[in-house]
């Protein structure tokens, strides 16, 4: 039985799409049965994330309309044999697609693979209700910014209430530079704040501008924001990989010290 | 040169979580733990020393320390 984990921040713009291209193909990579979900309806991204959307024949409210068997829908990625996207339509009716129709495709589509990823439209409206309906965790993703953080926790509020409680937090685009002149809130800053589990950290890195601009990953193209992916997708999968919160100079002693525990209770 | 922002965002930030959290404005969490407060006092000596109270996601505790030796 696959894992469905939802991808989601509240806030837009703060890495989830690239996020869920980059670990779903890492995991691929790893030798995982991959399926990655686009519900963001109206505004389709993560096939030009990754480089697919000249592939597009059928999308995800075709295959809930009945226009198309879902196999029809789904676009294999010629570089990653075990990844599979489906994605979504670029129509602008949002309420196409209902929570109940979501968590029936997921529900028949999670014994096929090892993770299905879910990527969630911003906000709070019924694109997040579609995107987590059939998810069993999340991964929170926020960047060191007082509006992404505030959305962040709205985010788990929300997913709480909805029973989702496995939820993991992913801080993006962290400046070390910053964080050492007191410019940027820290990772043990948002982590006390947020007191959810943290999955991870990526660094701000240029390459990921330049790798989406192609339409490739970070993952395995040896850049700092590539390898901080690789270290999630491992860990997701299970292996205990000691996080890097990049406060302390490279280096296997920085690695170990960076470790951070489970962050236990919800105070502030 | 401004001094380092981050004490400002931290402020800013956990003031907006516990409105957030309980769905009011930031004064009416002032109001809610002199309320608190005051109504625990009816029952129990305290004093502001020894009662904290604090709102997670999903809980509000209120933490009394009560005697100290």
């Amino acid at each position: 039985m696959g894992e469905v984990i939802v991808i989601t921040s509240g806030k837009g713009g703060v890495g989830k799409t690239t996020t869920t291209a980059n670990i779903g193909i890492g995991l691929s990579q790893m030798g995982k049965k991959v399926l990655v979900i686009d519900t963001d309806l109206g505004l389709r991204n993560l096939d030009v994330v990754m480089g697919l959307e000249n592939r597009i024949i059928y999308n995800l409210v075709d295959v809930i309309a009945g226009n198309c068997r879902l196999k029809q829908a789904l676009i294999r990625d010629k570089r990653f044999p075990e990844l599979c996207l489906l994605p979504s339509a670029q129509t602008k009716d949002k309420t196409s697609v209902s929570p109940e129709q979501m968590k029936k495709l997921v529900d028949e589509l999670r014994d096929e693979y090892d993770y299905v990823l879910l990527d969630c439209p911003a906000g709070i409206e019924q694109g997040f209700q579609n995107a987590i309906a059939g998810a069993r965790r999340s991964i929170v993703v926020t960047t060191p910014e007082v509006s992404a953080i505030r959305d962040a926790d709205r985010i788990i509020g929300l997913l709480e209430a909805s029973g989702i409680r496995n939820n993991q937090l992913l801080i993006n685009r962290l400046r070390v530079d910053m964080v050492r002149r007191g410019d940027m809130m820290s990772v043990d800053d948002v982590t006390e704040i947020l007191a959810v589990e943290l999955l991870g950290v990526i660094p701000d890195d240029e390459q990921v501008v330049i790798a989406t601009n192609q339409g490739e990953p970070v993952v395995g193209d040896g850049s700092q924001a590539g390898a901080a992916y690789e270290r999630i997708c491992r860990r997701l999968a299970g292996e205990e990989i000691p996080i890097c919160d990049f406060s302390r100079p490279e280096g296997i002693l920085g690695r170990i010290s960076g470790f951070f525990h489970r962050n236990q209770g919800g105070g502030l | 040169m401004s001094s380092p922002s981050v004490a400002v965002a931290k402020e800013r930030l956990k003031n907006l979580l516990v409105s957030d959290r309980i769905r009011c404005a930031p004064d009416a969490v002032d109001r809610l733990s002199n309320d608190l407060y005051y109504t625990v006092s009816k029952y129990m000596e305290i004093t502001p020393e020894d009662f904290n109270i604090e709102i997670t996601r999903t809980d509000i505790h209120i933490r009394y320390t009560g005697e100290k030796n």
